[in-house]
Parts: C-alpha cells; sequence; structure tokens
C-alpha cells in the first residue's frame, strides 16, 4: 500500500514539472513573399557544438539543386540565403534526435524566408539524416 | 510517516486533475490586451498564418496557425491599427505571420518558452512586399502562475504570443503606408 502511493505521489510530481507526453509532429511554411526555387545558393551555419546534423543538412540541400556551403561564421562571399538550424537531442537507451528545425534567411536581415520543424519521441524515433530530410521536404512542399 | 504520505497522495491527485496532458494555447489569451498603436491606417488587412500546430492528446502546449490568426485578428481591431479586417482575397494589404521557432522546456519549475516568427506585410495592389521582419519574444511562468507543469507551459506560450504580436503589430504601425 505504501508503495503505491509512493508511485503515485512521483506521478504527480511528475506531472507537476512536465510539459506534455509522447508525439510526431512534422510542420514546413514558406513565407508567401519568398520564391523559394529562386534560392540556388545557400549557406549552412553550423552550430559550434555539432559535429554533423550541418552536413547532412547541405547534403540534403544539395538534392534540390542548390549550391551549398557550409561554415561557424558569417557567410563569406554573396549568397541567396542562410540557414539555420536548432537541433534537440535526448537520451533513452541511447541518443536520438528529439526536435529539429531548420530556417532559411534572407542573408542580409535575418528574416525567415521558411521553415520546418521536426518532433519525434523515442518510440517512433527518426535517425538524424531521416530527420533533416523529414524537415527539408516538408519545406519544399509548402514552397509556391 | 504515513502522514507525509498522504500529503504527497493528496498533492499527485491534485496535480493529475489539475494538469492532464493536452493544453493548447487558448486564442484569447494569446491576444495582447491593451495594446495601443501610434497609427491607425484606413485599409483592409487580410491575415493569413503557417507555421504552428495544433496539440495532440500526448503533446505539450503549441500554437495553432487558426488560433494565432484569430489572436492577431482581434488585436487589429481593438488596437485600430487597420479599419477592417477581411477573410478571402480581398483586402489592400495581406499580413503573412509564420510560426519559425517555439522553443519550450520540458521539465523544470519555472518555464519560459522562446518564439520566432516571420512577419511579412504585402500591398495586395500590387504585390509589393512593404514589410517583412522577424519578431523574438519570450514568456515565463512560474510555480506561483500555475502548479501543473502543463497548464504553466501553455501560460508562458500564450505570454510569449502576446509580446510576439505587440512587437509585430507595433513594427507595422511604424510604416507609412
Amino acid at each position: 500500500m505504501r508503495k503505491a502511493m509512493k508511485l503515485v505521489a512521483l506521478l504527480g510530481l511528475v506531472a507537476t514539472l512536465s510539459t506534455g507526453c509522447a508525439v510526431n509532429r512534422a510542420t514546413g511554411s514558406v513565407d508567401p513573399s519568398t520564391n523559394l526555387s529562386a534560392l540556388k545558393t545557400m549557406y549552412v551555419k553550423r552550430v559550434a557544438e555539432d559535429d554533423n546534423t550541418y552536413n547532412l543538412i547541405a547534403d540534403k540541400l544539395r538534392t534540390k539543386g542548390v549550391t551549398v556551403t557550409t561554415g561557424t561564421d558569417a557567410p563569406a562571399g554573396n549568397v541567396d540565403a542562410v540557414v539555420t538550424y536548432i537541433d534537440k537531442w535526448m537520451w533513452d537507451i541511447t541518443m536520438y534526435m528529439l526536435e529539429l528545425t531548420i530556417t532559411i534567411r534572407d542573408p542580409k536581415t535575418d528574416f525567415p524566408l521558411a521553415t520546418g520543424n521536426s518532433f519525434h519521441t523515442s518510440l517512433t524515433r527518426l535517425s538524424p539524416k531521416e530527420m533533416v530530410e523529414e524537415v527539408v521536404e516538408n519545406i519544399y512542399k509548402g514552397a509556391k | 510517516m504515513r502522514a507525509v504520505v498522504l500529503n504527497w497522495l493528496a498533492i499527485a491527485a491534485i496535480s493529475l486533475i489539475l494538469g492532464g496532458c493536452a493544453s493548447p494555447a487558448d486564442r484569447a489569451a494569446m491576444t495582447p490586451k491593451d495594446l495601443t498603436v501610434s497609427k491607425h491606417f484606413p485599409y483592409s488587412l487580410k491575415v493569413q498564418t503557417g507555421g504552428g500546430a495544433q496539440t495532440g492528446a500526448m503533446d505539450s502546449s503549441n500554437i495553432a496557425d487558426e488560433d494565432l490568426k484569430a489572436a492577431i485578428e482581434e488585436a487589429v481591431v481593438k488596437s485600430k491599427l487597420f479599419n477592417t479586417i477581411v477573410q478571402g482575397n480581398d483586402g489592400d494589404y495581406a499580413l503573412s505571420v509564420s510560426v519559425t521557432s517555439l522553443s519550450k522546456p520540458v521539465f523544470g519549475g519555472t518555464f519560459t518558452v522562446e518564439l520566432e516568427t516571420a512577419w511579412s506585410l504585402t500591398k495586395l495592389s500590387d504585390r509589393s512586399v512593404v514589410m517583412r521582419k522577424s519578431v523574438k519574444s519570450s514568456g515565463t511562468a512560474t510555480m506561483s502562475d500555475a502548479f501543473a507543469g502543463v497548464t504553466r507551459l501553455r501560460m508562458a506560450v500564450e505570454a510569449a504570443t502576446r509580446s510576439n504580436i505587440s512587437q509585430g503589430l507595433r513594427a507595422i504601425a511604424l510604416l507609412n503606408l
């Protein structure tokens, strides 16, 4: 009986401190004033701590006919867009990518021209490559 | 010892009842209160939104496109920034607001949510883009705001959205249309 009470109390604590449960979500949108197909050169701005996601994003964008360069600083030359991303990782037996947001920005104003987001919790986790593919495909699906 | 356990049990029961799982951001709570702007444009406005997401039964609070649209429209009407709101393909100007990123904590006491949206305003008669702006905002809710985590997160999302809408509409009010 006492164990059961403790279990319920623990559940209550989790309900108090946590924000939600399991979910899968994938969205993508392009600003109506943006012609995504006109963006032929992009620069993927690498997050300093990241060792591979930026490469996966660059490779996926290349399959869309975009010439892609990467780096951690501001782009050296003129590009049509700068690509930023936020990848969130979680541990459940192994590390996995919980959420990925990719944003294609105007290089001069930082305005978000297009954005995509995927969120998959542990049981339906995707590999980083699959996450990148899903997000980029959803962005291009939203293009005019 | 038994009293302590019973106390925890009571807390657990209350938090589970008050908490639940799904808790979408409420459109009325996302509408800025008492927003004043420096200009009142004699034009009609069409509002469209994107990048948001529905809140599933097992999800944490999200901003639904239709709720964000309703909150922006309500704020425009209340502030009298534009003369009228129109639906469909009519209107003098079209405002597009897309949720670019919504960063939410998954655990903790005080929740701070970071929101970035892309605002673009287009003059429909000649399709000229008169404003493009990235609007960043944040919203915080503490344990004193709500005991249940899901409620606290929803309140933080709503606060971030209110701030975001205020900033976006004030930026439009600075334009000369």
